[in-house]
């Protein structure tokens, strides 16, 4: 074995009493150099392995003497079981049984935290590799450990649930760890192949299952400081208000009250319970400017097909001119998909302390590492002196990768001088929040005498969710329209002649987000609903017609897309007889090289959709951790349903109109259908499972509907009449 | 004002204005965590406990109400961890939580519908508990209900 000798300070590693390495996933990131890899050397304090910052890890290892595994997880655990996923490749290779694991946040002052932020579904595939390769280079290191101890070679020395042993000899890794005073470090350890996985595509519990279940899992509204008061903010209804004068003579004697924190536009109370806050914060009187004036129409005006600048990301033979000699022949749709919400459960929170050179943020987040960019901007100190811990969150679905409080908890923190949480109200989550932008969609096609696409073009408007947020990205902004985030699953997957798709990117005076599954919700939902129409229209089975373009066998998505409807056909009984008064629509999408297509039943109750059953069929690569996708999928036919039939944001007078849940309503329990789900690997490396199996369950609705009444559904939430 | 009531079996004293909701009893004065706040208006049931046995939404009901009753939060809903209720050993065969946060809630409400229907239908499950889950666990914890049923009616 090649190997690259590296010392340990052996006063310093005993002091730590832990082996600690880690990666960094910047490489695997951009896809050219191989891993960094490094081991920690400079060890000077006990408290936190905050020395190896300086060699920037982004995920990091450490045994315990107690024979335990931390994990330090660069990748934000909101409910989608990413530290189950990351403690079974690291389980895998490291040889220990999935239980020796604990996975924590890494954060942003104990080393840090990766910079990209947790979404785009793609914690996973990116820590495939990195994850497995440090794993298994600590495990080569333990043994190399051991073989030189017990003097044999290190091809002698076996692992198996945690213990190394040679002959007679046995010791378990922290025993190892305990004992060894230099370490010798492999370059390239060999990953297990897929066959001799153990652990990886094999039944767990997740790992956050029994603390969730006992109530004992910490989000950031349960974290405390000592000393710690409470704020409770108070804000305008109206987008983009500001105080014109505030009378807060009243809140000041309520009790508990500290102080009246006014900075600019943030206009707080401070209290020593947030129950006493809350209450003062009622008796603030405060007259605010509102230059957002908007309306539900200006809206939709500004979000349309022919505004904005036009960026053409797909074009292939010349669709658009066919189009337009053939104008008879045409097919035209309009599609739209509202304003909405994320309504993750726990509200946003954080908790910060302020000191003369130091600061520590608590803050459930999806980018602690802007997080800490925002605070150090808000209260002017180096980023350095900043500390974010992330608790678990209570859902993000993009919600939390917009700032959250910290910088408000920061700026009050510094004012008053003590630790200060400070939490939204839920009426202000609906109304001082990020939003998913509307969209509008135009979708021609021209069909030939057999009823085959000849010629097809998307035409999308809709602000970006993401670039216009990238402070510094020029390059990107610069590209004009924002097809990373609103315009990702613009493009059409299927083999036509002549395709043509144009983003047409505006702004709004709306704040606006990213929402789970990005633009894949919209796009899909109108492309699908398009081709469902294309094939309702010819006469056509649905899935057939779709099978019929999806004809490039050296295209390996359009392959696994094909398996994947051969899939749903078989498992969803699409050939078998429909019982009356039951509609079925299908839909699929590619997003990001997970297929995932749905095929769902549908009746109508009382004038009401009532989605029956959904058949799931997804090809994810690699699977993990089998449970915990089907459990995203469950979640994303949940957040479907919930999407296509109920939930719609609208603007008034520039102010959000829906402030409470009884006007959003969700889907519920009385929503559930009948859902099944069906895992293929097409491919030997893990693709998302968090969003793809979102987007289809829209146009599918749609298409069952159609399928049902003959009526063609174009405008989200779903209205019969 | 000072109220005594019992919390989890433990006979509590607490002196807080009376107007206070429940929920920040529990959570701020008490250190009770498991009960969430989600909306402070009663509409989601993340702060669902028991009052006297009855499955309430503790953001609405202020402490002056709940004198001489008593309050079980999911912290006292088992036992104890060898022990555990029906409703969290069910929780996890099934698996049910994703992010949690709404968890505490439906446990509460869940525990209270399987004491009152020992064997409920999908109907029951559906028209009975009225809490919000945003991750989508529903379909789980309907499978989890009656799961629990079933292990809660082997136990008797």
């Amino acid at each position: 074995m090649s190997k690259e000798k590296k010392s340990f300070s052996r006063r310093k590693f005993l002091q730590r009493g832990v082996i600690v390495l880690g990666g960094s996933v910047v490489a695997s990131y951009l896809g050219c150099s191989p891993m960094r890899r490094f081991t920690a050397q400079k060890v000077e304090s006990m408290d936190l392995p905050a020395s190896i910052s300086s060699l920037k890890p982004d995920f990091w290892f450490e045994i315990l003497a107690d024979n335990t595994i931390l994990l330090k997880s660069p990748k934000i655990e909101m409910g989608q079981g990413v530290w189950t996923g990351l403690a079974m490749m690291a389980a895998e290779e490291l040889e220990v049984s999935l239980d020796k694991i604990k996975v924590e946040h890494a954060n942003t002052g104990s080393g840090l935290i990766d910079n990209v932020n947790t979404g785009g579904s793609s914690s996973t595939s990116s820590l495939y590799g990195p994850v497995r390769e440090v794993a298994a280079t600590m495990r080569e290191m333990l043994k190399a450990a051991a073989a030189k101890q017990w003097n044999v070679s290190i091809s002698a020395v076996k692992t198996e649930n945690g213990t190394l042993s040679s002959g007679g000899k046995k010791a378990t890794y922290g025993e190892i760890v305990a004992s060894t005073k230099e370490w010798d470090e492999p370059k390239t350890p060999t990953l297990k192949p897929k066959s001799a996985f153990k652990i990886i595509g094999k039944e767990v519990k997740r790992v956050d299952l029994k603390p969730k279940v006992m109530g004992t899992a910490k989000y950031t509204l349960d974290s405390e400081l000592p000393d710690m008061l409470y704020a409770v903010l108070v804000k305008s209804p109206y987008l983009d208000a500001t105080i014109k004068s505030v009378d807060s003579n009243e809140a000041t004697k309520s009790a508990g009250v500290v102080k009246i924190v006014r900075e600019g536009n943030l206009l707080a109370v401070v209290a020593k319970s947030f129950y006493a806050a809350d209450s003062a914060a009622k008796k603030v009187v405060v007259e605010w400017n509102t230059p957002n004036k908007t309306q539900q129409a200006d809206l939709i005006k500004l979000v349309t097909v022919g505004n904005g600048k036009e960026a053409n990301i797909q074009k292939e033979g010349s669709a658009k001119s066919i189009l337009k000699d053939n104008k008879t022949e045409v097919f035209r749709q309009e599609y739209r998909t509202p304003m909405a919400t994320h309504a993750q459960m726990e509200v946003n929170g954080a908790i910060a302390h302020v000191e003369a050179n130091k600061v520590l943020i608590i803050t459930g987040s999806q980018g602690p590492s802007q997080v800490r960019d925002v605070v150090a901007k808000a209260i002017d100190i180096k980023k350095d002196t900043i500390d974010v811990h992330t608790p678990l969150l209570g859902g993000g679905f993009g919600r939390k990768a917009a700032p959250g409080l910290a910088a408000e908890a920061a700026i009050i923190s510094k004012i008053v001088g003590k630790p200060i949480k400070v939490y939204n109200s839920r009426q202000h989550e609906f109304q001082n929040g990020v939003y998913r932008p509307n969209t509008h969609h135009v979708l021609q096609a021209k069909m030939t005498k057999d009823s085959k696409i000849e010629a097809i073009t998307h035409d999308q408007a809709t602000p970006d969710m993401y670039v216009r947020n990238m402070v510094g990205e020029i390059g990107l902004k610069l590209l004009g329209s924002d097809f990373l985030s609103a315009g990702h699953g613009a493009s059409l997957m299927y083999n036509v002649p002549n395709k043509s798709v144009s983003v047409w990117n505006t702004d709004v005076p709306i704040p606006i987000s990213i929402w789970r599954a990005v633009g894949m919700f919209p796009n899909t939902f109108a492309i699908e609903s398009f081709i469902n129409e294309l094939a309702h229209k010819a006469g056509k089975d649905a899935i057939d017609f779709r099978l019929d373009m999806l004809t490039d066998k050296d295209d390996k998505i359009i392959e696994r897309s094909r398996k994947v409807l051969e899939t749903l056909i078989e498992k969803s009984g699409w050939e078998t007889p429909k019982a009356d008064g039951v509609g079925r629509g299908i839909a699929i999408g590619n997003d990001r090289k997970s297929i995932a297509a749905a095929a769902i039943e549908v009746e109508i109750i009382e004038g009401k959709i009532k989605v029956k059953k959904v058949t799931n069929v997804l090809d994810m690569g690699q699977i993990i951790n089998p449970e915990g996708i089907k459990a995203q999928i469950e979640g994303c036919v949940m957040m479907g349903i919930s999407a296509t039939l109920y939930e719609e944001l609208t603007v008034k007078d520039g102010q959000i109109e829906q402030a409470y849940f009884s006007q959003y309503p969700l889907a519920s329990l009385s929503d559930v259908p009948e859902i099944l789900s069906f895992l293929l690997e097409g491919d030997d490396v893990p693709y998302g499972v968090g969003e793809p199996p979102l987007s289809p369950i829209a146009p599918a609705i749609v298409g069952a509907v159609l399928n049902l009444t003959g009526k063609a559904l174009r405008s989200l939430p779903l209205r019969l009449s | 004002m000072k109220i005594d009531f019992k919390l989890n079996g433990k006979p509590t004293s607490i002196d807080v204005d009376p107007a206070m909701p429940l929920l920040w009893v529990v959570r701020d004065e008490l250190k009770l965590t498991a009960t969430k706040f989600g909306c402070g208006m009663a509409m989601c049931g993340a702060c669902t406990l028991h009052i006297d046995g009855e499955a309430i939404r503790s953001c609405s009901v202020p402490v002056e109400s709940i004198a001489g009753k008593n309050i079980i939060t999911l912290e006292g809903l088992s036992e104890s961890e060898a022990n555990l209720h029906p409703i969290q050993q069910a929780w996890m065969e099934e698996q049910v939580p994703q992010c949690g946060y709404c968890q505490s809630g439906f446990m509460m409400a869940a525990a209270k519908l399987i004491k009152e229907n020992p064997n409920p239908t999908d109907d029951d499950i559906k028209n009975g508990i009225t809490n919000i889950c945003r991750c989508g666990t529903h379909p789980r914890i309907i499978k989890a209900i009656k799961r629990a049923a079933e292990i809660n009616n082997q136990n008797h």
